[in-house]
């Protein structure tokens, strides 16, 4: 702070502490503006149903209530002139039920898979150049072209609308992110470690168990989180793959758009419900998630 | 007994020689992507040759249809609209992800009071699921919804717009959820970078005189540059896939007027049941995009990696 620079010591001090309020304020600005969507869903949430479309709109609900979370879980609860209009079909237990066995397989899958071919990758060049580079392109794709085969695929398995199904699909294209995040972390730790367990006469196995994947526990950590968060969020593939026994959050939540009479309170409510868990692991790998979204091309 | 052990033994050297050791961890990875693209990709051939929907019965008697797919395809201007309007919203959004994410970085590479809490503060958005951001945008343009009250305070009640009944208005709104959403990330990557450069060059350059304007130009940006071109590329091809914040704004509509590919694709195979169709299209965006990642990409991890 003490050498601030020479080219602002020439600035009068006026046109400095200008600077300094407006330098502030558009922070404040920007910090205000990427708020203002999760407030105004938070706000949704609470308001019913006679406030979801009034207008001019308020960003605090004059009667708060709680009837838009509780109906989520319990769909006859609400009592009164609005239960007709919060009344949803389904309760989301299922849905979360299902998002909660689906996803927590489907990435501890993922990142087991992910993290002993990354190890062969990064140590022996299994396969060369081209083997990471094609798990990486299988992310490239839009997941819906992928898709247009593997629902014959799956009709002809009957793997369609059951968890096995859906964590495969979710395990294989979540490699990609797996490999290449992991692959960055084995990358660091220094080979001289390794050789001089082989040297010692460990097997190929002990040092990879023992030795480097102690190294890398907190890397494997932040990638777990990583693709538990990815696969939460999924949505297309859930969409396309499940119909009524095996349907994910997300999927839920798209199920009250379309529905007659948008249940927007209820729906919001979902939504923040369903947000909390990934927002919360997010923040948890704050120092991860560029890492994680560059496939770990850009570290740091 | 003796020879029960020596079998063990050799089959235990065996286990723990390098070669098998490799392609052994390698093997769940590959049975997972086998199991996984190998028959797909015979089917998405097949089907893109023959005629079949499911309401048709057995896809295995489906007729050989030769390349009539592909030829409707060329011919369909839905396609070609679809492939138009995300080629639109990637070079928009991108685009001003970029400048909006550089610039956040700028901001806020001088340090300041709450520096850390705000910049972890406007990192949410790209954790959220891509549905809960579509729903809140959703939320935010209705027509009664907080941004058409801002209009109307602002140029009277004229001021507002039914974002989601004109196909452009509606494409506006979309690119802005995206931007929102993904903005952090350019900010993320650039902050990074930014934070990381060596102090010596700008200091260098300060002491010549240097405007920061031409340090900024001259000196900070080339040193970031893979990084930029890391973001760019990661992010247009993750744009390009966009589908999420198109169903649940728009659902495509009004009409077909806001497709993107992803949905166009999604529509025809699984609304309209044209699984052949969609094959062939499918086969045309995979060409695509693995020309694409071959020349983006390939350079891309040879650069950084």
């Amino acid at each position: 702070m003490k050498r601030k620079n020479i080219a602002m010591t020439a600035r009068p001090p006026v046109i400095s502490a200008i600077l300094w309020i407006l330098h502030r304020l558009v922070v404040l600005l920007v910090v205000g503006v990427f708020l203002v969507p999760a407030v105004w869903l938070l706000s949704i949430s609470f308001k019913p149903p006679t406030e979801w479309q009034v207008f001019p709109p308020t960003l605090i609900p004059r009667s708060p209530t709680l009837d838009n979370y509780i109906v989520l879980f319990k769909p006859e609860a609400p009592r009164g002139t609005a239960a007709a209009m919060l009344r949803v079909t389904e309760p989301v237990t299922k849905s979360f039920l299902n998002s909660l066995i689906v996803v927590p397989i489907a990435t501890a899958l993922s990142v087991t898979v992910g993290f002993l071919a990354a190890y062969a990758v990064a140590r022996f060049r299994v396969g060369g150049a081209f083997m990471p580079f094609f798990v990486l392109t299988t992310r490239m794709f839009p997941p819906v072209a992928f898709a247009v085969p593997l629902l014959v695929y799956y009709r002809w398995l009957r793997l369609i609308d059951t968890p096995l199904g859906l964590i495969l699909i979710y395990a294989g294209f979540t490699l990609a992110f797996s490999l290449w995040m992991t692959k960055g972390f084995i990358e660091g730790v220094p080979r001289h470690i390794e050789e001089a367990a082989i040297l010692d006469g460990a097997s190929p196995w002990r040092v990879l168990f023992t030795i480097t994947l102690p190294i890398v526990k907190g890397g494997l950590a932040a990638t777990t989180l990583f693709v538990f968060i990815l696969n939460w969020t999924e949505f297309l593939y859930a969409l396309i793959f499940t119909s009524t026994k095996t349907i994910t959050v997300p999927v839920q939540l798209s199920h009250y758009v379309g529905a007659v009479g948008r249940f927007y309170g209820p729906q919001a409510a979902l939504g923040v419900v369903a947000s909390i868990p990934v927002v919360i692991l997010g923040y948890m790998i704050q120092r991860y998630l560029v890492t994680g979204f560059s496939f770990g091309l850009i570290r740091r | 007994m003796r020879r029960l052990v020596a079998i063990l033994k050799s089959l235990l050297y065996l286990f723990n020689r390098e070669k098998f050791f490799k392609n052994l961890l390698v093997l769940p990875m590959q049975l997972l992507l086998n199991f996984l693209l190998l028959p797909p990709f015979a089917i998405v051939i097949y089907l893109a040759f023959v005629n079949w929907q499911p309401i048709f019965g057995s896809w295995t008697e489906a007729p050989f249809v030769g390349v009539n797919n592909f030829i409707r395809l060329f011919a369909e201007p839905r396609f070609y609209e679809a492939l138009g309007r995300t080629f639109v919203i990637v070079i928009v959004a991108v685009a001003i992800e970029f400048m909006l994410g550089l610039a956040l970085a700028v901001l806020f590479s001088r340090p300041f009071w709450g520096r850390r809490i705000c910049t972890s503060v406007i990192l949410y958005p790209m954790m959220l699921p891509w549905v809960v951001v579509g729903f809140t945008f959703y939320l935010l343009f209705l027509d009664h919804g907080p941004v058409n009250y801002v209009l109307s305070s602002l140029f009277g009640p004229s001021g507002m717009i039914s974002w989601f009944r004109s196909p452009i208005s509606a494409i506006v709104a979309i690119i802005i959820g995206d931007i929102w959403q993904w903005t952090p990330f350019m900010f993320l990557i650039f902050y990074s970078a930014l934070g990381a450069l060596p102090k010596d060059p700008k200091e260098a350059a300060m002491t010549l005189g240097a405007s920061s304007w031409q340090i900024f130009r001259y000196i900070t940006f080339p040193m970031i540059k893979p990084v930029v071109y890391v973001g760019l590329v990661i992010r247009a091809l993750e744009c390009f896939k966009i589908f999420d914040l198109v169903y649940i704004m728009t659902g495509g509509g009004p009409g077909v007027s806001t497709e993107t590919l992803s949905l166009y694709i999604y529509r025809v195979a699984f609304k309209y049941g044209q699984l052949s169709y969609a094959a062939a299209v499918a086969i045309i965006v995979l060409l695509s995009i693995a020309l694409v990642s071959r020349l983006a990409v390939r350079p891309l991890l040879k650069e950084v990696v």
